[in-house]
């Protein structure tokens, strides 16, 4: 009994060694568990397909089963979406172009200018800690690890690992995401006239402005995702990808984006106290800063502040935010073939790059 | 020729070919059907199976081999599955410490509680190599869900196991 207790004692204590030196060399970033994993993604793929068919019918009843209610209500609420927003659709191109001919005018980046592709998203973790989606676009069409993500409403995470025919995604709740970004200052009101305050005497002329007819539309974002009439694999034809000039000066950042996971908001750190921006208001919004060095380039629409956590001394607030895209219910998403400078060479495996 | 189908009668062979059936399942149904937003989780429930069944050192052989295998189709580092499910097939090899004559019920109930351990301890295990973030009170809940959903799937995954993991298939 001593002699087995000893030799399995041994045996456990082997594979656990073994284990934390393979934790060491993935965390390392060797090519080998890149090669593990595409190896046993080639053999383990036919498989999971058979298995999807074959268990098709009993997802399909189970989502029958719960979900039914659920559906048509959806379905009713997003009719009524569909024809007000219709109208509204017309306008904002409108306004989209007009931004876009003034930002080319004075020389900004645009996202119009990235070439995108759009994918399908085929599947979510298969775990319960693990905030990732995979889509059916991988390297063929020229994605690479670390690319932003976005749907229609805004940021929805970044490529963390690619394979030929598939790439899997990191939602920004993931609490490995992390990602520069800046708060835009919402206009200020005018402050209140104090009552039995004196009110100036002085007669000037004054020439009356039109006011601006400019509409804000919420979480809206230049370039819209289109989805392709058969959401089989498109023709392979990479598009140029964009890379920022390395020497541009880095864009202040105003905070760093973290996930916290499915069930909190993320949160926005390291906000510069500096008094020349003002006080952080809910409801501002929160878009990425760009740079040279950030994953994404500058004014993608993330989410808005819905909470303030002030902290006592120079730690400064820490921000939650609400983010502009849905995360529970993603189908199509646009990947912009943009790579900063560090990321250009070679194509690394690290998951938590951020 | 007598080697090969040694080879493949063994009960590794046996081991990889049904942790490969059980993950599609996990990859696919498992993956859809989410009870209250938790994934159950059929393989660590075959891990603890298989070390209830068949003792600490298989359990932890069988966990190492089926978390590697799980490993390689998550973004977490590799080996970090591997090391939670070997930890769980060993621990839950220690059934005969404390029960005497195990009864079908009382393997039922160890299975279903060091699964749920399992989904404790591998948030915390991530915490410890580096991915902060996922030890919270919903790690908690998630282990509920997962132990409530294999008190179901425990009886047939038993049966499963004792089939793999059986060391000849005349026997």
């Amino acid at each position: 009994m001593a002699t087995y207790s000893g030799k399995r004692k041994r045996a456990v204590v082997l594979l656990a060694l073994t284990t934390v030196m393979l934790i060491t060399l993935d965390i390392r970033g060797g090519g080998a568990s890149s090669g593990v994993r595409s190896v046993f993604g080639s053999v383990f793929r036919p498989v999971e397909g058979v298995a999807r068919v074959v268990t098709r019918p009993v997802s399909n009843a189970w989502y029958g089963i719960t979900n039914y209610e659920d559906v048509v209500d959806e379905n009713e609420l997003l009719r009524e979406k569909v024809a007000q927003q219709e109208g509204a659709a017309v306008a904002a191109a409108a306004s989209v172009r007009l931004a876009q001919e003034l930002l080319a005018l004075n020389g900004l980046p645009t996202l119009a200018g990235i070439n995108s592709v759009t994918a399908q998203v085929i599947g979510d973790s298969p775990s319960n800690f693990s905030q990732t989606v995979e889509i059916n676009q991988g390297s063929e069409n020229g994605i690479r690890v670390g690319m932003p993500v976005l749907n229609a409403a805004g940021l929805v995470g970044k490529v963390t690992r690619v394979y030929d025919d598939r790439s899997i995604i990191m939602l920004i709740t993931d609490p490995a995401y992390a990602l520069s970004v800046k708060i835009v200052k919402l206009p200020e009101e005018p402050e209140p006239a104090i009552p039995g305050e004196a009110v100036p005497t002085t007669t000037t002329t004054t020439t009356t402005l039109p006011a601006p007819t400019t509409s804000f539309i919420a979480g809206f974002t230049p370039g819209t995702t289109t989805i392709p009439d058969q959401v089989t694999r498109p023709t392979v034809q990479v598009p140029s990808l964009t890379v920022p000039v390395g020497n541009v000066d880095s864009v202040r950042e105003t905070g760093v984006l973290e996930g916290r996971g499915p069930t909190r908001l993320p949160i926005v750190r390291f906000i510069d106290s500096s008094q020349r921006f003002g006080r952080v208001q809910v409801g501002s919004p929160i878009v990425t800063s760009g740079g040279s060095l950030s994953l994404a380039p500058p004014d993608i629409v993330v989410g808005t502040v819905s909470r303030i956590n002030e902290r006592l001394g120079t730690a400064g607030p820490v921000l939650e935010v609400s983010l502009v895209a849905d995360l529970t219910n993603l189908s199509f998403v646009r990947i912009l073939l943009y790579q900063p400078v560090t990321e250009q060479n070679g194509t690394p495996s690290s998951s938590v790059a951020p | 020729m007598q080697r090969l189908i040694a080879i493949l009668g063994s009960r590794w062979t046996r081991l990889v070919l049904v942790a490969l059936v059980l993950l599609s399942i996990q990859t696919t149904l498992l993956n859809e059907l989410r009870p209250f937003g938790v994934m159950a989780q059929v393989l660590v429930l075959f891990v603890a199976s298989a070390g209830v069944l068949y003792g600490s050192e298989i359990g932890a052989i069988a966990g190492f081999v089926v978390g590697l295998m799980y490993d390689a189709v998550l973004t977490t580092p590799l080996g970090s599955t591997a090391l939670v499910f070997a930890l769980v097939g060993a621990a839950a090899g220690g059934l005969p410490y404390f029960v005497r004559e195990p009864t079908w019920w009382s393997r039922v109930a160890v299975v279903v509680v060091m699964s749920a351990l399992g989904e404790v301890l591998f948030p915390i295990v991530q915490a410890v190599i580096g991915y902060e973030g996922w030890v919270q009170p919903r790690m908690f809940f998630v282990a509920l869900i997962v132990a409530l959903v294999n008190v179901i799937l425990a009886p047939v995954v038993l049966l499963l196991t004792r089939w793999t993991l059986k060391e000849s298939l005349g026997g």
